[in-house]
């Protein structure tokens, strides 16, 4: 039986995070970046990309805040992995949200800074392309 | 696993004679209002139990009034307010620290024409005094500021601000319910008309807790439509709570001593995560013996608490991303004004249980949690802290 406050799948990912990004954002050879939240409102997230031929091919991230943004962060890197920008792009909240076995209410803002910070990062990038 | 309890301000477990109280009264079943002997037998005991409630706080019996606990008790004091005439007083002053139920009941007055001060605290969490004066005046009808705060354990000197509220003609309450057990609590010495007690802070059940009213003290019962508690609170008497808050207030008696001994290993905790957790601060004054309020710069607070949960050890945290109304601890904003801060705090709260071991573990396992979701996080932590 689940006994824990979120589902077991934002515990799996809050408590082993996948693609974090250990040290310095110079540890990660990345080509668009994004970084949105703040640390007053209690949540700020980074998310570094590196695209290949529109694909993105690697993913780091880092997030300051709670459980459910830490999993949001984690479950989304690996789920753009390997997606082309437009796909990634596509990516919604809600879909964020079902990867991790649901969120509660008050915690969906966590999957939306997610789409976000992924959102910022490819605009970024498209910028600097044009 | 190994569990270790350390939200003892949350709740506390219910005590073994508290326990064993209960037990031998539960099938007392006989209501305490009846005049036959199943009615007199639970009278009896709830009549022990108020002796008990009373003489822990050195009040007279007939001063106590038995309820379903805190919050009842804080917002029985603030309806005498609404429905009794007091003049020209239409002011009330509470600390800007107070347990929500207090803060709620006052905005419950503001919204029907009273106009409530909130007293500001210092980094500390003590009573500025000097701003308290300022709003101190002959309209002021209640004073309310709590002994000591559940969150960062900061005690104030209530029998000072009682002398003051007084002398300006107010009524004077004080939230007692983490105080209780813990430190000297005397409605003599405090000289209060009002106080607040909770019957599982103290190792009793939950769903009982008494409000201490001075005789002469202006009342008016909340719950109407009975003649329990001598027609100040009704609804029938809840024999089995009422019976093991009084065994857990008899326990309390003589707990002052013991915490006195909780106080060392607090002291310790806060002495080893200072030393070996960088970017770290205390909140609170520690006035309280076995509270210890820590902000974690750059760590999420519960984040903090779900991964100490995942190792066994249970605390609480000022988080907004806890409190599930989106705001950091309203005592730590008013302590200081970083909400990262805020963001960040673990409250550690000791019980009578816990021991050396307990201390030794925590920081086995605390510093690389810190560690780890500093690591992961975006802020660069030592920026802008220290």
């Amino acid at each position: 039986m689940n006994d824990w406050i979120y589902s077991d799948k934002v515990k799996q990912h809050f408590l082993e995070p996948k693609n974090w990004l250990m040290g310095e954002e110079n540890q990660f050879d990345f080509n668009a970046r994004g970084l949105v939240g703040n640390v007053v409102c209690g949540d700020q997230m980074l998310m570094l990309l590196k695209i290949e031929d529109d694909v993105i091919v690697d993913v780091r991230w880092k997030t300051y805040g709670c459980a459910s943004a830490i999993a949001s962060t984690s479950v989304l890197s690996e789920i753009v992995k390997g997606k082309t920008l437009d796909e990634a792009l596509a990516v919604s909240p809600e879909e964020i949200a079902e990867n991790l076995g649901g969120l509660p209410k008050h915690k969906f803002h966590c999957s939306v800074l997610g789409d976000q910070a992924l959102t910022k990062a490819i605009e970024d990038y498209r910028g600097d392309q044009k | 696993m190994r569990r270790i309890y350390l939200d003892n301000n949350a709740t506390t477990p219910l005590s073994e004679n508290a326990r064993r109280s209960m037990r031998a009264i539960i099938e007392l079943f006989g209501n305490a209002s009846s005049m036959h002997k199943d009615g007199r037998l639970a009278r009896q005991a709830i009549e022990k139990a108020r002796a008990n409630v009373a003489a822990l706080i050195g009040a007279e019996p007939s001063e106590i009034i038995f309820n379903s606990g805190g919050s009842e008790a804080n917002n029985t004091v603030f309806n005498i307010l609404a429905e009794r005439d007091f003049g020209n007083r239409n002011e009330i002053i509470v600390s800007a620290i107070e347990h929500p139920c207090v803060l709620a009941s006052a905005q419950k007055l503001e919204k029907k024409g009273w106009k409530v001060w909130h007293a500001p605290v210092d980094e500390k969490g003590k009573l500025r005094i000097s701003e308290f004066n300022k709003v101190l005046n002959e309209k002021t009808a209640l004073v309310s500021v709590m002994l000591a705060n559940n969150e960062i354990g900061t005690v104030q000197d209530i029998a000072k601000i009682t002398q003051l509220a007084q002398k300006a003609g107010a009524l004077m309450h004080t939230d007692a319910v983490q105080a209780v057990s813990k430190i000297a609590v005397d409605v003599k010495d405090l000289a209060v008309d009002y106080l607040t007690m909770s019957a599982h802070k103290i190792y009793g059940p939950k769903g009982a807790g008494a409000l201490f009213v001075r005789t002469g003290a202006p009342f008016l019962p909340l719950i109407v439509g009975g003649h329990q508690e001598n027609g100040r609170r009704a609804g029938t008497d809840s024999t089995l709570g009422v019976v093991g808050f009084g065994l857990a207030a008899k326990m309390a008696k003589n707990m002052i001593e013991k915490y006195q001994k909780i106080a060392k290993l607090r002291d310790e905790l806060q002495r080893q995560i200072l030393k070996k957790i960088p970017f770290t601060t205390v909140n609170g004054d520690g006035s309280l013996p076995n509270t210890l309020n820590v902000s974690f710069a750059g760590a999420e607070g519960e984040s903090i608490l779900l991964a100490l949960d995942e190792v066994g050890v249970e605390v609480s945290t000022g988080s907004a991303c806890a409190s599930g109304d989106g705001k950091p601890s309203h005592v730590l904003m008013a302590i200081k004004a970083d909400p990262e801060l805020a963001h960040g705090s673990i409250r550690f709260s000791f019980g009578l249980d816990n021991d050396m071991k307990d201390v030794n573990y925590v920081m086995r396992v605390l510093p690389e949690i810190v560690w780890k979701l500093r690591a992961i996080s975006t802020v660069k932590i030592g920026d802008k802290n220290e």
